[in-house]
């Protein structure tokens, strides 16, 4: 803000400094003051008002900000003088766009640049306008005005973006690139070419058009030399020769690239790809929608004779020997891990090279197994190999790993290195239960052992050992599902509680406890851990789908309030910056990162999660304010009725939906935030690939988004259905209800089933039949509470049918009694998922219906002054409908207590014995429970000169009673948030009773 | 196995096991679009087979006459694939980027005084102490100002130390 100095409007910039510098310094009150004999002594000044528009809207003032803004800007339309400075504009500019009014900031650019045609810092103002709208045709006319005007090569630059942008998101004809071609072309012919981004633009251009030798020949001549570093114009040569399928000579390219950087894994791939004359890999590095690893590239062969494919494989495989010699006294893996894709390759082929490849895989065990990395730099090639190589190769690593001579780190590596293949290749899982249980004993041990290596190390160095408590974490989950033994997965967080207590900073560790904790219900533990994973920033797109799930259908509306809103706000803010950014780019000359940007931006928008969200965050304000209708209808005014949201449903059917969540990072237990292993029985699985989930999911969640974007408008319409029915079935026995809200609502029913997929009919068919007992809710699968929603606003729609009324009590009582009957006297912890779809239930349905009442209830009673003597419900008759509210109420009312009862009485139960019952748990002569024997024996016995004091002092004051404790407290805090809430809505539901009785 | 190459905005969807190590700084998006729109060319990221992020280094060049020099801004590198001289690499990178494409005179970085295993991997690539600079991590632990001298600087003179520590407020450039 500072730098906006000069003559502005005529005001000599010794008067303008000081408001500026009270606005850097957020001293408003006094800025304002200033402005204010400024303005004295130029009322006139668009500038002026400018400022005072800016201070008001940092005072958070926006209508007067806007008034003010608007003024001036008036002033800057009727003054024919010259004061139509750029600075008065930007700084009226920032003030629209804070107050979200580009077009009014554009409009006077534009109108600027019309009265002074030939100013190139307003046109470049008029199109930093159009780059924040995204107006992709206007920045190309604006951006030709300027090349013409001063003839410089950026302003040609911004144009040829500017049309490849039209022509990637607006999908505009191609035949605009031809036309950015020309201009380029006539460019250069006449002043060449000055940067090497410009040049990059220029390639991409002709790369977007399919003419690669166009484009190789302008890399080799002389505008070639822009690009300095050699690798990097040889790889583009390589790419464009690869395109062009000139296979041949892209071979050599990338030969040389590989004599120049040894290592460059994407480059041999390429290379190998020019071998075998295989496009498959460029189609994939086409798809922008890249940014998940890639575990296995297609490779086809079936054009290769087999003489063909021989010959290419043996000059690869000389190439490899060569790169393997030359860089023998280093450590590089590329050209050892090269080795095994040949082998693949010819597996792949059907050369019968099993054995081969195993050897491969060993041979750079032999060289890399110590190292962190083996397990992923292999985990493509395992997976080519079926289940019997696999287990054959895993036998092949114990046997060869070195126990003997090798280091204690190596050793150590080796071990960390062969139980990961074991996951990987899902081994583990088809061990027997004893011999897994003795791997994660081994385990334990050599963690102890191997404790002393750290003794020296900084806190904040990752320890040697680190990874041996996540794989005896995942043994024993595995355990724990194979057997049921809660035991286990008492013994899987104590394993990792210690070691947070021994370094704190294992984020691997804190999201393990966090999936654990989710399960079992102790979810305040599960937040706590996410909250030290410190997710921020871009790390909310990418991470936070850990945590989310669980938080929607839980009682802990404060924090999943936060977790939402953090989350919103930075993307958010990101949308709305993005603009500024890429017109920084555009201004710094690199071209390519324009591009970039403007699809980042796209991609952020398309997020799955931001949508999601977004329905949310609304959902969770009509949750929260359902036990009053005047706060209810506040909440509905401002979300628009849920119109707003229904727009967005029906759109979603045509929307890309883009997945930008990093699900590497989960356990294997729970691949995607939709999946949790650990709910199903173990014989229903043999395997569990952390599969890309991507695909499966994109269709669910769309629906998922569809159906929930629906609820605000139905909540908003059933309120209004419900307004007068009760009245009028008192009065006239009529219906009910204004007949264009019930179309409406009716209509919208039928979209909600169909996301269920089911028509209407069908569902009332299904809903009923379930009231009735004559099916069982399985069949509702895990959509239950969408059913259940589905029911409530059925009823709504037809309020005067006794009988709709009836099937939607029943099926209350029927899904949560049963629920309640069913977790009996369980552990929260092997409960949770039930209590997780009574929050659920009662939350939404069953909120949504007591409103309906409210609506209903309301109506009929006296309000406000007027009506109290004229309409006093005393003397109104019963009407049927009257009687079904009643039994509605009684029947909820009862339910909801049967709820209360029951978290009551898991409340009630004193937590000592809780926490004694959880570590009771943990102590047995036998089975689970070994694990942590062995952790707490070498606590009891290490010493400070052993392992050093910072560690020693951690194993001494870590207790595993105070886990247990946490755990217990944890789960005690859901089940009392969840008990507040049916407090309410019982109370709610009391005095509903009340007033009904009026009636 | 290392491909380097320019850093891109899906990166930052990619590179959440690098991130989510307490010791790199997840910054806001301005930050790291600030870079990329400025220089693109210092900002690099290594993968792995599987197109896994194994880390990445952020920078920038700037400064008037004799001290036009590259920066570093954040390298970083994932637990996962430490111990293989990657960081190495990528300095290597910006070093040659600052020294041949942008002819700097030198380059700079700061440390935290505390961290001693990176003063000490920064001192193997050649880095010299040039100065302390008195509590410039949030006011409370002090900074180590460190320099490598590039082919233009044939005295060596940018990386003379100075004999006196100094002040945040003291700074050049932030």
């Amino acid at each position: 803000m500072a730098s906006k100095f000069g003559l502005a409007g005529g005001i000599p910039e010794r008067r303008v400094r000081p408001i500026w510098d009270a606005i850097d310094s957020r001293q408003f009150k006094n800025a304002l003051k200033l402005l204010t004999s400024l303005l004295s002594k130029y009322p006139k000044s668009p500038y002026a008002l400018a400022l005072k528009a800016l201070i008001h809207e940092r005072m958070g003032k926006p209508d007067e900000a806007l008034t003010v803004c608007l003024d001036a800007k008036e002033l800057l339309y009727k003054d024919d003088s010259s004061l139509m400075d750029d600075l008065t504009l930007s700084t009226l500019q920032i003030v629209f766009q804070r107050l979200d009014h580009l077009d009014l900031a554009t409009g006077c650019y534009a109108h600027a640049c019309g009265r002074f045609p030939n100013n190139l810092e307003l046109m470049m103002g008029l199109f930093n306008c159009y780059v924040r709208e995204y107006s992709f045709v206007k920045q190309q006319l604006t951006a030709i005005k300027m090349y013409k005007l001063a003839g410089e090569e950026r302003f040609l630059l911004w144009a040829v973006c500017s049309i490849q942008l039209q022509v990637l998101c607006d999908k505009s004809g191609e035949k605009l690139l031809l036309l950015a071609e020309g201009l380029l072309k006539k460019h250069i012919a006449s002043h060449s070419m000055h940067e090497p981004e410009a040049l990059m633009v220029y390639i991409s251009l002709l790369e977007q058009q399919s003419k690669y030798k166009d484009a190789l020949e302008v890399l080799s001549g002389n505008l070639g030399s822009l690009l300095v570093i050699e690798v990097d114009k040889l790889r583009i040569q390589g790419r464009l020769l690869a395109r062009a399928r000139d296979y041949s000579a892209a071979v050599d390219v990338y030969k040389k690239i590989l004599e120049l950087s040894p290592d460059d894994w994407e480059c041999f791939l390429q290379y190998l790809s020019c071998l075998f004359e295989d496009d498959s890999m460029w189609k994939f590095f086409d798809d922008i929608d890249q940014i998940h690893p890639t575990k296995n590239i297609e490779c086809k062969f079936s054009h290769l004779t087999e003489e063909m494919f021989d010959s290419r494989i043996s000059s690869a495989s000389e190439l490899v020997q060569k790169l393997q010699r030359d860089t023998e006294n280093s450590n590089l893996r590329g050209p050892h891990l090269a080795e095994i894709e040949i082998e693949k390759r010819k597996f792949l082929y059907g050369k019968k090279n099993d054995s081969e490849l195993l050897k491969s895989l060993l041979q750079y065990f032999l060289k890399f197994g110590h190292l962190a990395c083996y397990a992923s730099d292999v985990e493509a090639f395992l997976q080519v190999l079926p289940p019997h190589k696999k287990a054959e190769f895993v036998g092949m690593l114990v046997e060869n790993a070195d126990s003997v001579s090798a280091s204690a780190t190596t050793v150590l590596g080796q071990t960390t290195t062969i139980l990961k293949v074991q996951e990987l290749t899902g081994n583990i899982f088809e061990l027997p239960l004893g011999e897994i249980e003795a791997s994660a004993v081994k385990l334990a041990k050599l963690y102890c052992q191997n404790l002393p290596l750290s003794k020296d190390l900084d806190p904040q160095e990752s320890m040697f050992g680190e990874e041996l408590l996540s794989l005896i974490n995942n043994m024993l989950v595995q355990l724990y599902w194979r057997t049921r033994d809660f035991c286990y997965l008492a013994e899987a967080i104590m394993v990792l509680e210690l070691g947070l207590a021994i370094r704190g900073h294992v984020w691997q560790y804190k999201i393990l406890l966090l999936h654990i904790y989710s399960y079992i219900g102790a979810l305040p533990l599960a937040f706590e851990r996410y909250k030290a994973l410190d997710v921020k920033n871009i790390l909310t797109e990418t991470v936070s789908h850990h945590i989310l799930r669980q938080m929607l259908e839980s009682p802990m509306w404060v924090d999943l309030y936060n977790l939402l809103q953090d989350y919103l706000k930075f993307m958010d803010d990101h949308l709305k910056e993005s603009a500024d950014l890429t017109f920084l780019a555009y201004r710094h000359r690199n071209y390519s990162k324009v591009i970039e940007f403007v699809l980042f931006k796209q991609r952020l928008q398309q997020s799955n999660q931001y949508e999601a969200a977004r329905v949310e965050a609304s959902l969770l304000q009509l949750k929260q304010n359902a036990d009053s209708i005047e706060e209810e209808e506040r909440v509905l005014e401002n979300l628009k009725s849920g119109v707003q949201l229904v727009e967005l449903s029906n759109e979603m059917g045509s929307r890309t939906l883009r997945f930008n969540e990093d699900m590497q990072t989960r356990p294997w237990w729970t691949p995607c935030p939709e999946k949790n292993y650990l709910l199903g029985s173990f014989e229903d699985f043999s395997y569990c690939p952390k599969e890309n989930v991507n695909k499966d999911r994109e269709e669910n969640v769309k629906r998922s988004i569809q159906r929930k974007s629906l609820l605000p408008r139905m909540v908003y319409l059933s309120i209004q259905c419900s307004a007068t029915a009760l009245k009028e079935s008192l009065e006239t026995k009529g219906s009910g209800g204004d007949l264009k809200t019930c179309e409406e609502l009716k209509s919208l029913l039928e979209e909600y089933t169909k996301t269920l997929g089911s028509s209407f009919s069908d569902a009332v068919e299904m809903i009923t039949e379930i009231s009735q007992g004559a099916r069982t809710f399985e069949t509702l699968g895990s959509d239950l509470v969408d059913w259940l929603n589905f029911a409530v606003f059925w009823n709504a729609w037809s309020l005067s049918s006794q009988e709709h009324w009836h099937v939607l009590n029943m099926l209350f009582e029927r899904l949560i009694l049963d629920r309640i009957k069913s977790m009996g006297s369980s552990e929260m912890s092997s409960c949770y998922s039930d209590v997780q779809v009574l929050v659920q239930i009662i939350t939404e349905p069953l909120a949504w219906h007591s409103l309906i009442i409210q609506a209903c209830t309301r109506s009929s009673l006296p309000s406000g002054k007027k009506k109290k003597k004229a309409q006093h419900s005393d003397h109104l008759p019963s009407s049927p409908m009257s009687q079904a509210i009643k039994d509605s109420i009684h029947s909820l009312c009862s339910t909801v207590q049967e709820v209360s009862n029951w978290l009551l009485n898991k409340i009630n139960n004193p937590e000592d014995d809780q926490v004694e019952r959880f570590l009771t748990t943990l102590k047995r002569n036998e089975g689970p429970g070994q694990v942590l024997g062995v952790l707490e024996s070498f606590i009891a016995t290490s010493e400070e000169s052993e392992v050093g004091s910072r560690i020693f002092e951690s194993l001494k004051t870590w207790s595993k009673a105070d886990s247990a404790r946490k755990t217990v407290t944890a789960q005690q805090r859901v089940l009392r948030e969840f008990l507040q809430i049916c407090e309410s809505k019982r109370k709610l539901l009391e005095k509903l009773k009340q007033q009904m009785t009026h009636v | 196995m290392t491909t380097i190459r320019r850093f891109s905005c899906n990166d930052l969807l990619r590179f959440t096991s690098v991130n989510l190590d307490h010791l790199t700084e997840t910054f806001n998006m301005s930050f790291y679009m600030t870079y990329l729109a400025r220089w693109p060319d210092y900002f690099h990221v290594a993968e792995g087979p599987g197109n896994r992020v194994m880390g990445y280094i952020m920078g920038k060049v700037e400064g008037q006459g004799e001290s036009w020099h590259g920066h570093v801004t954040a390298v970083t590198v994932s637990p996962k694939y430490r111990r293989q001289q990657l960081a190495k690499k990528l300095m290597n990178l910006l070093e040659e980027i600052s020294d041949k494409i942008d002819k700097a005179y030198f380059v700079d970085l700061f440390v935290r005084a505390s961290n001693t295993p990176a003063i000490k991997m920064y001192e193997k690539l050649g880095y010299i102490i040039y100065r302390r600079v008195l509590r410039y991590y949030s006011g409370e632990e002090d900074g180590l100002d460190m320099r490598k001298a590039l082919s233009r600087d044939v005295e060596k003179k940018s990386v003379i130390p100075l004999k006196r520590p100094i002040t945040p407020d003291e700074l050049e450039y932030d």
